[in-house]
């Protein structure tokens, strides 16, 4: 009788673990493919911002003497984020590679952000419809790259934790789950908000606290 | 026997308590995010006249009911954030869940009196409806000319109107509000497995004849009462504590927000 209730008890402890590495495996997959849709959230995103800038540069270009130089800049790094391929199905496994796309579209962001400052010599130009259009379309494409970089980071972070954890971290070693980078946190250049303006603002009527 | 189901309860619970790690390591900022607000319009900081508010507050309900849209829009006199007015707005949107789950047709305009900033949030599924640039024209040049000579109660209706305007005909409403609808259903998310521990657990507990005192209570349809916290939001006429019978409360329908929309100063 006693071995029996012995015997009992393994079984349900043996079934107990099949079940519950059967919800961990199904929750990581369930993770992997949550982070993989918030990678290509990422993409397309980035992807919209890409998209805007020939419009842009074709407006600013038909300005009187617009500064040259500012919009090769924005050409060149438009050309640059393009040669940094990466799969926008599957998010990246490889640290510098995400380093390397983060690089480029950091690049973007500046020379986008330094072409704003310097259209503000230009009045005639910031004071037509097109440009207007654009900036709004611009700064909105900014606040939705650093949400959907938020999230990113918010799934790939739950991920990486079940990855660690008991009686997950026995399952990625038997079926190959890996960990995933993050973006880093607003190194400098990438800080979206440089690209914010405010043109209704000529003398920063502000309330002082 | 017993022992055998005694033990199996046992091990289950561990199961869970295991599962339950992963889901409890979500980070918060610092930053204080406004509750929920319980009507359509809440202005918080007292700048547009109750029965105006009121009306306003009945218009936006209406609206849900028409084409299931959800708009809400809050008067505050400060933020509570060091972030710009654009991130700390999505946030506040994103948690309140503004919107239904699966349209994700929420607008949420922002006002901070006394910062002089202004966000409206635009839910992911009418970011066509609304662009950036509508929402960019809306708040230029209808709303923030009319803060400036401290006409809110007019900004506000004019920029409603736009924003109602601009999204009628995307989503076609049921005729009643996420709230009037809601019923305390159980959440069926977890899947087969989790209806099996579920169900082990309730007949584990029904089997120990452990008895606790009844709760009865529900969430639904009490007095709004907009509490003060952490100071700020406190101190305004909500329109929630007009009297005026059937005012319409809000309940987010678990929408989200990318970002799209418009912010800026006046």
């Amino acid at each position: 009788m006693k071995t029996i209730l012995g015997l009992g008890k393994i079984l349900a402890f043996a079934s107990l673990f099949s079940l519950t590495s059967c919800g961990s495996y199904n929750r990581l997959v369930t993770l992997e493919q949550t982070v993989n849709k918030k990678w290509a959230d990422v993409q397309s995103v980035y992807q919209r911002r890409a998209d805007l800038i020939p419009n842009l540069v074709q407006t600013v270009a038909g300005a009187a003497n617009f500064e040259k130089s500012t919009l090769t800049e924005v050409t060149n790094a438009r050309a640059s984020v393009g040669q940094v391929k990466l799969d926008p199905t599957k998010a990246p496994t490889d640290a510098a590679e995400l380093e390397k796309f983060q690089q480029a579209q950091g690049q973007l962001s500046t020379a986008l952000s330094r072409l704003l400052v310097v259209s503000e010599n230009y009045p005639q130009l910031r004071a037509t419809e097109a440009f207007q259009n654009l900036q709004a379309q611009l700064e909105g494409t900014e606040n939705r790259i650093s949400v959907e970089r938020n999230n990113f980071n918010t799934a790939v972070q739950e991920y990486n934790t079940a990855l660690g954890q008991f009686p997950t971290n026995m399952l990625n070693k038997m079926f190959g789950f890996k960990e995933r980078p993050f973006f880093n946190a607003a190194p400098g250049a990438e800080k979206a908000p440089e690209v914010k303006f405010d043109f209704n603002k000529p003398a920063a009527p502000t309330a002082t606290p | 026997m017993h022992r055998h189901l005694w033990n199996l309860v046992l091990g289950i619970f561990f199961g869970i308590w295991c599962l339950g790690f992963g889901i409890s390591s979500a980070a918060f900022g610092a930053e204080v995010l406004p509750p929920k607000p319980p009507g359509y319009f809440n202005d918080y900081a007292g700048v547009v006249p109750k029965d105006k508010a009121l009306a306003l507050n009945e218009k936006l309900a209406q609206f849900e009911r028409d084409t299931s849209d959800q708009v809400v829009v809050a008067v505050y006199r400060k933020m509570e954030s060091d972030s710009s007015i654009e991130d700390y707005a999505q946030r506040i949107a994103q948690a309140w869940g503004v919107g239904q789950k699966g349209q994700r047709n929420g607008v949420v305009l922002l006002v901070f009196v006394d910062d002089r900033k202004i966000s409206i949030q635009v839910g992911y599924g009418l970011e066509g409806a609304l662009p950036d640039v509508t929402a960019f024209d809306i708040r230029t040049r209808h709303i923030t000319p009319r803060f400036r000579t401290g006409d809110y109660a007019g900004g506000l209706d004019e920029g409603i109107d736009l924003i109602l305007k601009a999204i009628r005909g995307e989503y076609k409403g049921d005729g009643g509000t996420v709230r009037e609808k809601s019923r305390t259903s159980p959440s069926t998310g977890c899947g087969p497995l989790g209806f099996l521990i579920m169900l082990i657990i309730v007949l584990s507990i029904i089997r120990l004849g452990r008895r606790r005192g009844g709760y009865g209570y529900t969430g639904l349809g009490g007095p709004f009462v907009s509490s003060g916290w952490g100071g700020g939001w406190s101190g305004g006429s909500s329109s929630s504590s007009s009297s005026g019978g059937g005012f319409s409360g809000f309940s987010g329908g678990g929408g989200s927000f990318g970002g799209g929309g418009s912010s800026g100063s006046w």
